[in-house]
């Protein structure tokens, strides 16, 4: 593999995106309450540069950086690539890395580690000393994690899980979070520590190197650290805890670490969520208790500022839950010519391109897809054919207009796995995580007559011979139109 | 004078005249505001009757008009003591 010239910290990632335009210096003070919230939010829905808010009213020294990974452009800095990098060389990119070898992590000394430059423990313990953010107005408290990882280790398998779990702070010492039951950390408490009373050991690192990021937040098989090395080129560096044998990212920001408490719990939310509403209730859910803080000199806390399209949870969601779908439908033989989510969807429509070689390929694709792992983040999977452009909207939806039909092409699978999350669920559904699930079959049946049955598309591009459409693409201009930007 | 938030589905949930097991969060400002305590607590929408301020928030966020005045009378401490 080439060398990867990937920002290896939030600091460095900062820098690159000020550099290529895509990150601004905020110097005005910034209000945690609220005032950072509305920075993201309305960069996120303007596609706008990301802020960075170097002086926060009550927190001197610490900074916020907004809506990381909220463009295709900042992921692709985030992956040392050209900023202008289209979407599919992105996706080709990422395939590539992550179908690499696994690199395993180093663990550094923490002498070396740059999150150990401020230690807080026992009584100094106070989650109120760092900047956490008054996200949207309404919320149901302050949320540390909102661009984040959770790092959790199984205690006899040994598997590590870093993920995105969001946190509000309860109090100066205790956190709370929806934990979804078919989420790595939640079959691992209900499968574990549970059933035993025995609390979960839990670091949160915040301000992660962006790949670092990314790999929480992918519902990739790959354990976190190893997938960071894959997609950095480069072996994760890790620390270990003060006050267990966990091990973080050692150039995170800030890192809390404690328990989660099998036998405690407190109320979390209500919070603006990715679908862009606040749909799942306030309710009892897992605690988290912190016994001790760390961080850099000059913290940086990164905010996630969910709600309408588009922010990161949908951008990098919808791009990786794309893209392992891919893989997996490869895995299993299915011809796919590719995956695609588009963000505005909220990670919810999973369109797959596919060469229609044999009956009930599209629902052999929505099975695979709604029974693997990814399955309970999306309800919808739309297959399309080989002809058509999965990245290109007006196409895919006029493939979906014309070819699904309304009888036969439509496919719902009842009382499987959702999230509580999803605006359109009865309060029923959301309580217990039930969904439902439809596969839009919009490929022409493999048993008309391609002559005489199939519909001919009606384009430029198909019904012209190749020497029409040269001419009159070499003689646009002169016709007197203006030049078509490709 | 402090104040004070609640989150309620009901505002059935603030009965008046009886003794309340309720989450509330301090408004008062600086580095604390937004943190919870579990606590016993009386509340009226006679503004004058108690000392304290509470304003009320509905399950998804939404601002209540409603106002009440309240007696923080304990804080309830369901902390387990292993994590205190």
């Amino acid at each position: 593999m080439s060398k990867i010239s990937a920002p290896r910290s939030n600091r460095e990632f900062i820098e690159a995106c000020v550099q290529a335009g895509d990150a601004v210096r905020i110097k005005q003070e910034v209000d945690w309450e609220n005032e950072a919230g509305a920075i993201v939010r309305r960069a996120c829905e303007l596609g706008a540069a990301a802020p960075f808010m170097e002086k926060i009213k009550d927190y001197p020294g610490f900074s916020y950086f907004g809506a990381p990974l909220s463009t295709y452009r900042r992921m692709a800095i985030s992956l040392g690539m050209d900023p202008a990098s289209s979407l599919p060389e992105i996706g080709k990119e990422y395939l590539k890395r992550t179908n690499s070898e696994p690199i395993a992590p180093v663990v550094i000394d923490r002498k070396d580690a740059p999150c150990k430059e401020n230690i807080l423990m026992g009584a100094d313990v106070d989650l109120c000393k760092l900047p956490v953010p008054l996200v949207h107005d309404g919320d149901g408290g302050r949320y540390v994690g909102t661009w984040h990882a959770v790092v959790t280790k199984h205690p006899v398998r040994g598997d590590v899980n870093w993920g995105m779990y969001r946190q509000m702070m309860f109090d100066s010492r205790t956190m709370s979070g929806a934990v979804f039951p078919f989420s790595d950390l939640g079959k691992q408490l209900t499968e574990y520590y549970l059933p035993r009373g025995l609390s979960c050991p839990f670091a949160t690192a915040i301000g992660l190197s962006p790949l670092a990021a990314m790999a929480a937040c992918a519902p990739s098989p790959i354990p976190e650290p190893e997938l960071v090395g894959m997609l950095s080129g480069e072996p994760a560096r890790l620390v270990k805890c003060e006050t267990n044998d966990l091990e973080v990212p050692a150039d995170a920001e800030i890192i809390i670490e404690g328990e989660i408490c099998p036998d405690y719990k407190v109320e979390e939310g209500p919070f603006g969520e990715y679908t862009g509403y606040r749909t799942s209730p306030r309710d009892f859910r897992v605690t988290f208790r912190v016994n001790c803080i760390t961080y850099r000199n000059n913290a940086t806390m990164t905010i996630s500022n969910m709600g309408v399209p588009q922010d990161e949870g949908q951008l990098l969601r919808s791009f990786s839950l794309g893209l392992e779908l891919e893989k997996l439908l490869r895995s299993q033989g299915i011809p796919v010519t590719g995956v695609y989510m588009h963000p505005r969807s909220t990670h919810h429509m999973m369109i797959v391109g596919v060469k229609p070689s044999y009956s009930g390929i599209a629902q052999q694709i929505g099975q695979l897809a709604f029974g693997s792992k990814l399955g309970p983040w999306f309800h919808m999977v739309m297959v399309v054919d080989d002809q058509t452009d999965i990245y290109n909207w007006d196409e895919v939806y006029h493939a979906f207009c014309t070819r699904c039909h309304p009888e036969n092409g439509i496919h719902v699978y009842r009382n499987t796995t959702g999230t509580p999350l999803y605006p359109f669920a009865t309060p029923q559904e959301r309580k217990y995580s039930i969904g439902s699930k439809v596969v839009f079959d919009c490929l022409w049946p493999v048993d008309w007559d391609k002559v005489n049955d199939v519909p001919t598309l009606v384009s430029f591009k198909n019904v012209y011979p190749q020497d029409i459409q040269d001419r009159v693409l070499a003689n646009w201009t002169a016709y007197g139109y203006p030049e078509v930007k490709k | 004078m402090n104040q004070w938030e609640v989150f309620v589905m009901d505002m059935a949930e603030l009965a008046e005249g009886k003794d309340l097991a309720l989450s509330i969060r301090t408004l008062n400002p600086g580095r604390h505001k937004y943190t919870y305590k579990h606590v016993r607590c009386q509340v009226s929408t006679d503004l004058d009757k108690h000392p304290d301020r509470l304003q009320v928030r509905m399950g998804r966020g939404q601002l209540s008009t409603a106002k009440f005045s309240i007696q923080v009378i304990e804080e309830i401490r369901r902390l387990p003591p292993q994590y205190a």
